[in-house]
Formats: C-alpha cells, structure tokens, sequence
C-alpha cells in the first residue's frame, strides 16, 4: 500500500485530504438523493424562485469577484477593502437618485412628477455612472494612499492595510452618513417587488423588474470586461504586467500606471454592483460591502483566483448555490453559506486553484 | 531548538500558574480580615462609614459633592442594531435630564456599546461594576448581552431595569437585581398565538426567526401554543439575520401554503421579508410580526407592500405627559420619539423607575453621597411607580410590566391599534 503511495507521489496527508473529501462529497450526494426522491415537496414555481433569486444575486457577487481577481492577478495581494469599495458606490448612487426624486421635471407643469419618474432610464444611468465613478475614484486612492508605499514589503504587510483601510472606510462611512439604514428611491417603473408574471406550472413566478434589470446589466459589464482585456491596448498592457512585471516594464509598459487604471476598473465594477444592490435589495447601510465582498472573495477562490472568466463563473455559482442549496438539501436555510463554504472546501481538496485557475509559478503563489 | 521548545514550556506554565494563583493567596487573608476585624486600615474606613453602610451586605457607593450619581447601561450604540442603543440612550438620559437631581446631586448616564453580542455584555458590565459611582444599570438592551451581564452584576449588587431585554428564561434564574419593564416573550408569544387561532381565525401558520434568542425564544412560543391550541404549523424556518435577499426561504415557506406567517426578529429583516413577500408567492399571506419588527422604520420602507402587516409594540396610549415627552424628545435628539426604536417612552420610564429607587434609599452625610446598594437592588423591586407605559410593579422575580402588549396593524402605511 505504502509503496503505491509512494510511486504514485502522494503523501499520506493528500490521501487523507482526499479520503476526507469524498466522504464529505459522497454524503451531500447521498442527501440530494434522499430530498430530491423522498420529500419533493416544492414545486416547479418554486424551484424557479430560487433559480432567479441565486442568478441575480450571483450576477453581483461576479462584478465584485472580479475586483478581487483583478488585483491579486496583478500584485498577488486579496484587496479586503474591496467591499467597502463597493459599500462606498452604494451610497453614492443613493444620494444620485435622492436628487433626482428631490428635483420635479422642467416643462412637465407637474409638481409632483420627479425628474426620476420623468426620465427613468437617463437617470438611472446617470446613478450607476456617478456610484461607479465614485468607487473607481476610491479604488484608485486606495491603491495609491494604502497599498504603493508598500508596494515592494512583504506579502502580509498590505494585506494588513488592506484590512485596516476597510475598517477606516466602513467607519468613515458611518461617521459621514449615520449609523441608520436607508432605502433606494427607485423609479415608479422599476419599484422593488414589481416584475413580469411568468407562468410555471398551475403558478405563476415574479420575474423582477430590477432583478431583471441588474442580471442584464452584469453580463454587460462583465462582456465588456473581457473585450477590455482581450482586444485594447491596457488590456494587453494588464495580461503582460500580470504575466512579469520587470519585463513588461522593460518592454516599456508604465506598471504603476497599469496598476491603478485596474484598480480603477475593479472599483467601476464593484460600484455597479452597489448600486445594482441597492436599486435590487433597497435597504443598505455602511456594513453594506462586507457580506457581498466576503461572498465575492469566496466566489473569486471558488473559480480559481486570478482567473477573470473564473471570477465570473465563481460568482453566479455560488449565488445559484446559496439560493439552491438548502432547497436541494432539506436543511435550513440559515446554513446556505455552510453549503457555500463546503463547495468551497470541497474545491480546494481536488483542485486546490479553483475551478478555472491555473497552477501558478513558485513565485506568484 | 530543545532548549527553546523548554523556555517556552516554561513560560506558558509560569503564566497559567501566575494567572491562577493570586486567588488562593487573597481569600484566606481577606476572610480572616473581615473575621478579627483588627487591622488599623480597615478601622479607619469603618469610622468613616455611616452604619446603614455597614448593615448593607454590598456596602454604599460612596458619591463625592461634584459627582454624579451615574446609571449604567449596555446598548448596541454602534452597528446594525444601533437603532434600538441610541434610542433607549436617549430616553432612559432624557429621564435623568429632567429630574432636579438629589440634594444637589445630578444624574448622569453611561452607556457603553455592546454592538448586542453577549459577549461585549459582559465586558460592558465588567466595566460598569469597577466604577465606584455607578449605582444601577438601565439595561441592558438585548437579551443575549442582559444574560451574559446579569452574574456580574448580581455579584457586584447592582440593580437592572431593562427597558427591552425580553427573553422568557431571564426573571427565571433566580435573580435578585434583573428586573424589567418589557413585556416577556412568553406572553407575547401566548397572546400572539391566541390572536391567530381564535381571533383571527388562522388554522396553518408557518413560524421564521432570525435564530437569535430574542427571535426564536418567540418563535418556539407561539409554535407550541398555536399547536396546543389545535393548529398546524405548516413550516417553521430560520433566517440569517443582516442579509438583503430572503426570497429563497420565503419561497420554500410559500410551497407549504400557510394562511400566516409569524416571524420572530427584528425589523432590519422584517422589511425585507416584506419586500420580497409577491416575490416569493406570499401575495395573500399575512405577515405577523412581534415587537421587534414594529416602529415607524417598517411602514416607511415597505411602503405599499407592508399593508395590512401586524404586529406588537409597547408605545403607551396618548397622555399630557407623553406628548410633553415627545416634543422634549423631538427637541432635543432632532429624531421623533419612536422613530428609532418602540423604545423610547419604556427607556424614560426606566430612567424614572431608577430615580425613584435610588431617591427612596440614597442619604446625604457630611460631603458625601451614600447609596446603600444593597437597598437600593430591594428599592427597585419593590417599584411602584405610574409612568407614561403605565403602572410599574414588579412580582417576585422582577417582571414589573403591568399592562401588557398591544397589537397593531399596517393600514394606509400607518400602525393602528388592531381592533
């Protein structure tokens, strides 16, 4: 037996891993089996529920995912304060939309008609443009202000500062805008809780507008990432730094301006997802960004860290899991983020760099 | 290698042995102190002390002329929950604020955050009980940190009257200084059940909570009267308090066809469930909710969806004296009372409550100050007191709300009294 491990090179400590693994593995297939056939008490309308609820939710933590790989793609380091990046565009988009309701349209006559209701669509734009400005703007001075000074120390020293400007970000929130929760003013056309009845079944299915709405707009963004980094310029410019910074600086690549513009773009990305999730969920308050970015930083492993295409698929599986998994299960769903966390274990025993990443070299790791 | 693994061997023993052996040493000599009763020092102190002083088992706080008469309390000032602190704060302070003091001593209140976990409750009241000057605790605020709070305090013999901590099992300890103006979950719980099977008319309910012990104390409660009474509760499941998207566990609650939904928790989850409520199929479903989830927070961001909710609350029918409270409220915090929490008009009463004991026991002699604390944990339990919730009167194990809850309803975006 030893021997085979030993010609096979692995060590009792994987196959222990493994041995582990399968039986976790083995007995949450054995569960699914057991609900799926014996109970089967929801129907098709419910299953649909959760399907559209784990896909929106999954769309947003991919937009946040992506701020996470981004970075670690290029400096090796987990931006934690990128939730607050995101907390931050939340707020941001708020007041935008506070204005818009506050000001009654010009040349309509009617008092009470607001700019928002007036032109929705240009408004909101304007919102997820101004919450998604916002967050690059913070993303950019957080790379400069916590991260450049230490740029050339050790690993564990800005992951420290990332911490604590997370701490400094979430406080300064509160300390600005109150410790209370607000609400979204939505559009009348796009009000939370209103949506297209699809019929399933003998049921009908609420599709949400702003669900609906938010699921689009992630894929947009997302679409435009990829193009971003596969076809521009900055996007090669990325991939090479990314690939070796000294020699895509002696090739002439600005690397510290290549930095920042992606700490730029993770920020826009997590902006819109704050908005996104404000204009979705409505309440928020400057604890906003910590569940969505740990969420996020869980669905960046889970594809494989690093990974762009990785970050995108993490995110919508573990929306679509938290959403299905107690369901599939039978549990409580007060334990969807062990099933998250379980798939996450369970990920890292056999394919330790995650779903889609690859096996970095020795000096990336 | 060795001999460094030994040097720090050697260190974690000292420290254990270090951490452990002040205690032994200390307790002899003090018992044989408190035995002879010789040692020049403490004759010293027993001259100073009025006799009252010495009768009492926990002794005075001693309160120098300058000082004030401090009240205690363990809120969540700061986080998700920091509504329910800063409200309560406010209030019980207003109490103190309006009150002409005692023979020139003035009341000062000390609020420290406990975020509401139980164990920042218990650091708060480790801090509490080492300030010679604080007399009684106006708390604390949630259940869990008032449980983790009370052996403290119990030891240190300083009295509590919370405004809101509810959890059933707490008078149940035998506790001589945890009293309460909060109605208890248990009878929340009855008279909610009782309202759904009888008065309404319900037969399958479905039964949430947020899994904290405030939430699901509730919930328990009314799944068992519900059942005992003869209905069916259809499903009964758990939420994670904080998060902004239930509509899966709505849906799976959905799929079993309650005619109501009781939910136990806090109004943070509350509107969101409200929210996703047609989302999740629960269109002609009623929402039931407790004490936690009513204020004005509810109705102002369900909007339309919250209509026809109900739910419980402690706010004191209409009085002189409250909307004197009120307008002074609004005045001086800029919020409305009730705005932040049902909280605000118990949490002056506590504040009342408290005065009135201490006045009853505190005496003045020389420059100092002397509460006797150990009157003052009785004075508090033998409360009698007409505040703006009404009468305080507490029985045996320090449940001193007389009036009990009120259920109210959502209509037109407003809470009214449910007929």
């Amino acid at each position: 037996m030893i021997k085979k491990f030993q010609n096979l090179n692995i060590t009792w400590g994987t196959a222990l891993r493994y041995i582990a693994g399968l039986i976790v593995a083995v007995y949450l297939l054995w569960r699914i089996l057991q609900t799926t056939s014996i109970q089967g008490s929801y129907g098709p309308d419910t299953w649909m529920r959760f399907l559209i609820t784990g896909l929106v939710i999954g769309g947003i933590y991919s937009l946040i995912a992506i701020g996470y790989t981004l970075v670690y793609g290029i400096l090796f380091m987990i931006n934690f304060a990128h939730g607050e990046v995101m907390m931050l565009g939340t707020f941001a988009g708020y007041f935008v939309l506070e204005a818009f309701a506050a000001i009654s349209a010009p040349g309509s006559g009617d008092q009470s008609l607001s700019l928002l209701n007036a032109y929705p669509f240009p408004a909101l734009v304007i919102t997820f443009f101004v919450g998604a400005s916002v967050s690059a703007l913070i993303g950019y001075l957080l790379e400069k202000i916590a991260y450049r000074p230490l740029r050339g120390a050790q690993r564990l020293i800005p992951l420290i500062s990332a911490i604590g400007a997370s701490i400094f970000l979430q406080n300064a929130a509160q300390l600005l805008f109150g410790p209370q929760r607000r609400q979204y003013t939505n559009p009348d056309l796009l009000w939370r809780g209103t949506g297209w009845m699809i019929p399933v079944g003998e049921k009908s299915v609420m599709l949400t507008y702003t669900g609906t709405f938010s699921f689009i707009l992630s894929i947009l963004l997302m679409a435009g990432l990829l193009i971003l980094v596969k076809k521009t310029r900055l996007g090669k410019s990325m991939r090479a730094v990314a690939e070796n910074k000294q020699a895509a600086a002696l090739m002439g690549i600005d690397v510290d301006a290549v930095i920042s513009k992606t700490f730029i773009i993770s920020g826009f990305l997590a902006g819109a997802a704050g908005v996104m999730w404000g204009i979705h969920n409505g309440l928020f308050n400057h604890y906003v960004g910590f569940i969505p970015g740990i969420k996020a930083f869980t669905a960046a492993v889970l594809g494989g860290v690093g990974n762009i295409p990785g970050a995108m698929v993490g995110g919508m599986l573990l929306g679509l899991l938290e959403s299905l998994g107690p369901a599939i299960l039978g549990i409580d769903f007060q334990l969807k983020d062990v099933i998250a966390f379980t798939i996450l274990i369970l990920v890292l025993i056999f394919r330790p760099s995650g779903l889609l990443g690859e096996t970095l070299k020795e000096d990336k790791v | 290698m060795k001999f460094k693994n030994f040097l720090i061997l050697m260190i974690v023993l000292l420290v254990s042995l270090s951490a452990c052996a002040p205690e032994p040493i200390e307790e002899p000599a003090t018992a044989e102190e408190e035995q002879t009763d010789e040692p020049v020092e403490s004759v010293e102190e027993v001259d100073g002390l009025p006799q009252a002083c010495l009768d009492d088992a926990f002794g005075c706080a001693v309160i120098p002329q300058g000082e004030t008469i401090k009240i205690g309390m363990g809120a969540p000032l700061l986080g998700d929950y920091s509504m329910f602190g800063t409200d309560i704060s406010q209030g019980v302070s207003l109490a103190l604020q309006v009150d002409d003091g005692f023979e020139g001593w003035t009341y000062e209140l000390v609020a420290e955050d406990t975020g509401g976990a139980p164990e920042a409750g218990a650091a708060v009241a480790n801090k509490m009980v080492t300030d010679p000057t604080v007399v009684a605790i106006a708390g604390h605020i949630f259940s869990g940190s008032t449980e983790a709070a009370m052996p403290i305090y119990e030891k240190a013999g300083l009295p509590m009257m919370s405004p809101s901590a509810t959890e059933p099992g707490l008078t149940q300890q035998g506790s001589k200084v945890f009293n309460r103006l909060a109605f208890t979950d248990a009878d929340q719980g009855m008279f909610a059940a009782n309202l759904l099977f009888s008065q309404l008319g319900f037969s399958k309910i479905a039964v949430m909570h947020d899994g904290g012990s405030y939430g699901q104390g509730l919930a328990d409660v009314v799944q068992a009267e519900f059942e005992a009474l003869g209905g069916e509760v259809v499903a009964y499941e758990a939420i994670t308090p904080g998060e902004a998207d239930y509509v899966a566990p709505l849906s799976a609650v959905a799929s079993t066809g309650p005619e109501a939904v009781y939910f136990g928790g806090y109004a943070a989850e509350a509107i969101v469930m409200m929210n996703q409520w047609s989302q999740a199929g629960l269109d002609d479903v009623l929402f039931f909710g407790c004490d936690g989830t009513y204020g004005v927070e509810f109705t102002d961001k369900t909007g339309a969806n919250g209509e026809g909710a109900i739910a419980v609350s402690l706010v004191p029918p209409d009085s002189e004296e409250k909307s004197a409270f009120d307008q002074q409220y609004g005045e001086q915090f800029g919020v409305e009372a009730g705005e932040l929490s049902a909280f605000s008009w118990s949490a002056f009463d506590t504040g009342g409550v408290l005065i009135a004991a201490i006045e009853k026991v505190a005496f003045v002699e020389g420059n100092n100050l002397f509460v006797p604390r150990g009157a003052l944990v009785e004075a508090v339990r033998n409360s009698n007191y007409v505040g703006l919730t009404g009468l305080v009167k507490c029985d045996e194990v320090g449940e001193c709300n007389a009036s009990g809850p009120t259920f109210y309803q959502v209509v037109d975006r407003v809470w009214l009294p449910l007929e």
